[in-house]
């Protein structure tokens, strides 16, 4: 979560104007009052909401992240209810991947739109699918406890139940509940906003690479789910596994190439095998930006040597 | 001369209406007022520890309680919890109890079900360890008032950090006030059966979030004004004293029978 944190905090200092430091602190405080409110739903419960997505919208996903982030250091510190350990996981489900997400996918189906009602479906769109998908990340960071921490006896240290478990428990009462309450009251926020007061909501500009930059981080804490997977990814198989499936090896693969990676299956002598399949997946992203990077200054520097010539 | 219709009997009878959600709403705001209002009366502290080493040390204990691998540590450090608690005063005991009290027990529930196969030991392992933490964390945030938890975070973040953490906690009482104010209005304004629920709370937190933009951009003009360049001189540094020696030497007992317990 620090580089998140960093790299929002370097944004927020661009992009928001000077005004900057009072908003990030009121914004904070309204992200906080925000999840006090007991939002009614049809069938007579109530809900609360978030607001990652209704935040992001309206100050920028940036902006929205850091507000989130104080907003959870504050409950953690100032009422004492628990959740200082957690402060870090918190922060990734809450303040990164709500506001992101929905973010995006509120800009993706307005784009694509172009109208009133495409602008209020892709806010019910962001704000209910990033909400699911945040509780589908809180049930992963629980549910694969069991897996990594286990005492002598083989029992699990932490967190009882497997990803199995988790995964339904916690993201099914989101869907049906939590993730409606969001969806509506961001809707109806927005709304109201709209119509008392429409300048507030400024125009941001188009993200570039950000949300290349953010799929890859998403997709990089993705990567240990792999190693849930028994067995090898549809037609990776080695001979051995051909072997089994068909019966019998194709001639043709018998003698073919035997290629020792540099670390096979993605692990590393000595590492506990998540860890290094994460670092992998770390490394494994960053040799392609580097290589890219290294490929696009390459072409620069020949069209430049090009146009000197010519 | 009055008109018939005055003179007529009344006999309006207003249908019921599920609203809880205005009460349920207006009670949540009311108990983070309350919270406040008793953080504020409280400046003077009976051994003047420095917030900073007391935020420190207590996070070293939550963290050392985490990864405590049997009983001794967990017995030392509920210890160690018993003795603090039984230095304080009845009320805070009694409200350090109400809220750890009860999250022990959801933890102890929830992982009920995890016994049926076989994990009966973890069961009053994580309760008695989620438990100690929340004492731990309730009796540092019930001690060290909010200015001086403040001052003392500043060896873990920048000043700016800091800064608009000030700014988050003071609107957060103009702020709540404010929701109060207009969830209390809708509240007098429902009468029988109302539709647009909805509507009507995102109204109080659509105009929470218009006035919040008001409130920053006009802080930030009195800043400006007052010629804030961006730097946060933080008055009245805490000071270190001998008092704090009792929390290091805490610390100290803690890791080591931390380390005793896992290498013996």
């Amino acid at each position: 979560m620090v580089p998140v944190w960093t790299l929002a905090a370097s944004r927020v200092r661009k992009e928001v104007s000077k005004a900057g430091v009072p908003l990030l602190g009121i914004g904070a405080a309204f992200s906080f009052l925000l999840m006090m409110f007991n939002v009614p739903l049809p069938g007579g419960t109530t809900g609360h909401a978030v607001g990652g997505t209704l935040l992001a919208v309206v100050l920028g996903p940036w902006s929205a992240c850091i507000s989130i982030s104080i907003a959870l250091l504050v409950q953690a510190l100032m009422f004492g209810d628990g959740g200082i350990l957690a402060l870090g996981a918190n922060s990734f489900n809450m303040a990164f991947v709500t506001p992101f997400l929905g973010y995006f996918i509120y800009r993706a189906i307005r784009d694509v739109g172009k109208g009133r009602r495409a602008e209020y479906a892709g806010l019910a769109a962001g704000s209910y699918i990033s909400l699911a998908v945040a509780a589908l990340f809180a049930a992963v960071e629980l549910g694969v406890q069991p897996l990594l921490f286990r005492g002598a006896a083989g029992l699990p240290l932490y967190f009882p139940y497997p990803l199995s478990i988790s995964i339904p428990a916690m993201v099914v009462p989101h869907l049906a509940v939590a993730g409606v309450a969001e969806a509506v009251f961001t809707v109806a926020i927005f709304t109201f906003i709209r119509r008392v007061s429409p300048g507030t909501i400024a125009a941001a500009p188009k993200p570039r690479l950000r949300g290349l930059y953010a799929a890859l981080a998403v997709l990089i804490c993705l990567s240990p789910l792999g190693l849930l997977a028994s067995g090898a990814a549809w037609g990776e198989w080695g001979t051995k596994e051909l072997g089994k499936m068909l019966g019998f090896v194709p001639a043709g693969m018998q003698g073919g190439l035997s290629f020792k990676a540099l670390f096979p299956a993605y692990a590393v002598k000595g590492v506990p095998g998540v860890f290094a399949y994460v670092i992998s997946a770390v490394a494994g992203a960053a040799v392609l930006v580097i290589a890219f990077k290294l490929i696009g200054l390459a072409r620069r520097e020949s069209r430049r040597k090009a146009r000197m010539s010519g | 001369m009055l008109p018939d219709w005055l003179l007529r009997e009344e006999e309006y009878l207003p249908k019921p209406d599920r609203d809880a959600f205005i009460d349920r709403s207006i009670g949540s705001f009311l108990s983070l007022l309350s919270l406040f209002r008793r953080q504020g009366g409280k400046s003077e502290e009976k051994l003047r520890i420095n917030p900073g080493v007391s935020l420190a040390s207590t996070l070293l204990l939550i963290v050392l309680l985490s990864l405590a691998r049997d009983y001794l540590f967990v017995a030392y450090a509920g210890a160690l919890l018993l003795v603090m608690l039984s230095f304080c005063p009845a009320e805070l005991i009694l409200r350090v109890l109400k809220t750890s009290l009860p999250i022990g027990a959801f933890t102890f529930l929830i992982m009920l079900p995890s016994s049926l196969w076989g994990n009966a030991p973890s069961l009053v392992w994580i309760s008695l360890k989620v438990f100690l933490s929340v004492v731990a964390v309730k009796l540092f945030v019930s001690t060290a008032p909010w200015e001086s938890t403040l001052r003392g975070l500043r060896i873990f973040m920048p000043r700016l950090f800091i800064l608009v953490l000030d700014i988050t906690t003071r609107y957060l009482v103009l702020l709540g006030e404010l929701s109060l104010h207009l969830l209390r209005a809708l509240r007098l304004r429902s009468v029988g059966r109302n539709g647009g629920k909805v509507a009507s709370l995102a109204g109080v937190a659509g105009t929470l979030f218009l006035r919040s933009r008001e409130m920053a951009e006009d802080m930030y003009a009195a800043m400006e004004c007052r010629c804030f360049t961006g730097s946060y001189p933080l008055g009245g540094a805490a000071r270190v004293s001998a008092a704090d020696l009792v929390p290091v030497a805490l610390d100290a007992a803690s890791v080591l029978v931390f380390v005793w317990a896992r290498t013996r």
